[in-house]
């Protein structure tokens, strides 16, 4: 790519010293340069992203289904209102919303619970911190796939281990098949995969809470718990933040771990927003009316993700 | 400035040390145990997968992985004692049951497909991350923010809700199923990571080097290539890792977008069936082997990790 | 007469500061998003999108005004 010889000697180079403009013209210009580095991504994106989010929003106003020969008819708003008018499809936003605000508490609760006993830095807590790590970074669907082994009523360790301790019998309840349970179930896998991330950040923020703060706190003889509210949450407010923003979107948009463990049952009351888009486009083939929720769904998720980058910037600026 | 005192002010005390050790290595050894059973499951018999109670303590057979490689017909024990004796372990492993191995298996395509795909997009992700963040990192850029938002926003989009105007796409370009078409959407899925991480290891690293380069008489790409490249190469590295997790672990547009060619592992594991049912030591050795090299991976990015998941904003 | 047009330049530039306007349309996307999931009422779920969408797109005009 480069027009001149990189081979250049260190004589000639130390020749043309002190004239680095002259040398930067021989080459590329900085603009060229910093648009030959950009575009390309530029493009692979609006190629992958925008082109298909345009014509998402073009078929959101027509009827189409994809699986059958029959042309798209144009319906104007009638998809939306159909979605925004359902009663059903609420009520998978109202499953949704449920799933979202139990995994974040939970999350939060065990998430800076566990980094504040990780900073008191034991011996070994780097060691335990990478296995706690783990969950987070494995597949969702492989290992949510596998949790439906662990959850099965008769063979299942999950139901054996609860039975052992609350004498309960493993057989007389089923984490999936349940109405009252399912729901849980997957906060439950959802906790478990995501509250390493939430830990790491929050140790970060508390990593970033300089020593003599807490000096200064204790010549004032403040006591630890005024200490944690006063000093520690504050400073790791941002972060907690960063890492809540971050799970709520991941959680609103979850499938791949509901997919494999309930997909959606029993009935729909696991049926979170991303299996209802599923099946309406996938399973129903109504591509029209899929596209309207997939728009929903993106305006929904980009507004978040501006509030996401703020948060961002937030930390960034500690 | 802690030092001069005896015990500093910070330090917790060696009891809450000690509470703080028991309670977290508790939380450890819980959430570490569905992989542990993952990984116990792999090495047992299809009865003590299934017994009850659950078995801890089984004698391991390698039964679940010859399931997972092989294709295997069942026939009478009659059948079976008049073949010729069998003349690898793996056909002895199946005919102890009254199976016979009829071929192998689709999972060797699978899990070639992730290895293509992941490497393919990484490779990609990396190349084109590398270059974008060397661009908004040295050079201003017009609405410079606006088009990092918009980089970032795009890793944010729920890939169902993506999957859908993508399937209309690829049907209509012919990439549906194929390898490359999914090797592009990954790659648009990774670059924003990419771009933003690998951002902020450049951001680190001085321009006076280039700068001084630049007066040597290097043009700005040879800059780029001899000064920025190697100081960088540690980012890019710790960013081609989380692009290869991101891919290799990626189930939704996979399950969406292929069919039976491009197929790779997370969306073709759960449907790995035996005779009456799910073969769980076979699933168990399938997602053994497909979870392993992630966390070796884990275990390698350890000190990158907070990185990774905030996007470069936190660093430590 | 300067004076007076530096006041008022002034009192443009406090009309039109970023932060202000980015919390208002953050705050009506976050109620939106509360709208579109509360189990309470069928109205404020169907008006949720058109609340989510024009906090987003306010979001994305105030976010281009000066600090």
């Amino acid at each position: 790519m480069t027009v001149t010889n990189p081979a250049r000697s260190l004589a000639e180079a130390a020749a043309r010293r002190g004239s680095a403009r002259f040398a930067a013209r021989a080459g590329l210009s900085d603009r060229a340069v910093a648009w030959l580095f950009i575009l390309p991504t530029m493009l692979l994106l609006l190629a992958i992203n925008i082109f298909p989010l345009i014509w998402a929003i073009r078929l959101s106003f027509t009827s189409l289904m994809a699986n059958l020969p029959t042309p798209a008819r144009f319906v104007g708003l009638d998809n939306y209102v159909d979605i925004l008018t359902d009663e059903d499809i609420w009520a998978n936003f109202r499953v949704t919303a449920h799933f979202v605000f139990w995994t974040i508490a939970l999350q939060i609760l065990i998430g800076l619970g566990l980094a504040l006993l990780i900073n008191q830095k034991f011996r070994g807590h780097s060691f335990w911190t990478t296995i706690i790590l783990l969950p987070m970074m494995l597949s969702p669907a492989v290992v949510g796939n596998f949790w439906t082994l662990l959850f099965q009523p008769q063979i299942g360790p999950f139901n054996y281990v609860i039975g052992f301790f609350t004498g309960v019998a493993p057989s007389s309840f089923s984490m999936i098949g349940s109405v009252v349970l399912a729901p849980w179930t997957i906060v439950l896998v959802n906790t478990w995969m995501w509250t390493p991330y939430v830990m790491l950040i929050c140790l970060a923020g508390l990593r970033s809470i300089p020593d003599y703060i807490y000096e200064a706190a204790e010549v004032d003889r403040a006591s630890p718990l005024r200490q944690f509210w006063s000093i520690t949450l504050p400073m790791v407010l941002p972060f907690l933040m960063l890492a809540v923003l971050f799970q709520a979107i991941q959680s609103f948009v979850m499938f791949d771990m509901v997919n494999l463990l309930t997909s959606g049952g029993p009935g729909s009351t696991t049926e979170t927003v991303s299996i209802t888009l599923k099946r309406a486009a996938f399973e129903k083939w109504q591509t029209g009316y899929a596209s309207a929720l997939a728009v929903i769904l993106f305006v929904t998720i980009f507004g978040a993700a501006n509030v996401y980058v703020r948060a961002l910037n937030w930390v960034k600026q500690q | 400035m802690s030092d001069t005192t005896p015990r500093p002010f910070s330090e917790p005390s060696p009891l809450s040390r000690a509470l703080s050790a028991v309670a977290v290595v508790l939380y450890a050894v819980i959430a570490i145990l569905p992989l542990i059973w993952i990984g116990a499951t792999a090495f047992k018999s299809q009865a003590d997968a299934i017994a009850y109670p659950p078995k801890i303590f089984f004698s391991p057979t390698l039964e679940g992985f010859v399931d997972l490689f092989t294709v295997q017909t069942h026939q009478s024990h009659e059948f079976i004692a008049k073949m010729a004796p069998p003349t690898t372990w793996y056909e002895k492993i199946a005919r102890d049951r009254d199976m016979v191995i009829a071929g192998p298996s689709r999972v060797v395509e699978r899990f070639l497909n992730s290895l293509i795909i992941g490497f393919g997009s990484t490779i990609l992700a990396t190349f084109l991350g590398t270059l974008a963040a060397y661009g908004f990192s040295r050079f201003r850029v017009p609405l410079a923010d606006d088009l990092l938002f918009f980089i970032l926003s795009t890793r944010m989009m729920p890939p169902i809700a993506v999957a859908v105007p993508i399937y209309m796409m690829y049907r209509w370009l012919g990439l549906y199923d194929t390898r490359i078409g999914m090797i592009l959407l990954y790659t648009a899925v990774n670059v924003s990571l990419a771009v933003w991480l690998l951002k902020g290891f450049i951001d680190e690293i001085p321009r006076e080097y280039e700068e001084a380069a630049l007066v040597d008489g290097y043009t700005r790409l040879q800059a780029f290539r001899k000064v920025v490249l190697p100081q960088a190469v540690t980012g890019i590295a710790a960013t081609a890792i989380f692009c290869l997790i991101f891919s290799w672990n990626e189930y939704a547009f996979d399950l969406l977008l292929t069919s039976s060619n491009a197929q790779t592992m997370p969306p073709f594991i759960p449907f790995i069936i035996g005779e009456g049912g799910q073969n769980w030591p076979a699933v168990a050795a399938g997602t053994t082997l497909f979870l392993l090299p992630i966390v070796i991976f884990t275990i390698a990015l350890r000190k990158h990790l907070l990185r990774g998941i905030t996007f470069g904003a936190v660093r430590k | 007469m300067r004076d007076l047009s530096d006041i008022e330049h002034a009192g443009s530039a406090r009309w039109f500061r970023r932060g202000p306007w980015e919390n208002a349309a953050m705050a009506v996307i976050g109620f939106g998003i509360l709208m579109m999931t509360q189990p309470f009422s069928l109205d404020l779920y169907t008006y949720s999108f058109a609340t989510i969408l024009s906090g987003t797109l306010g979001f994305v005009v105030v976010s281009h005004f000066p600090q």
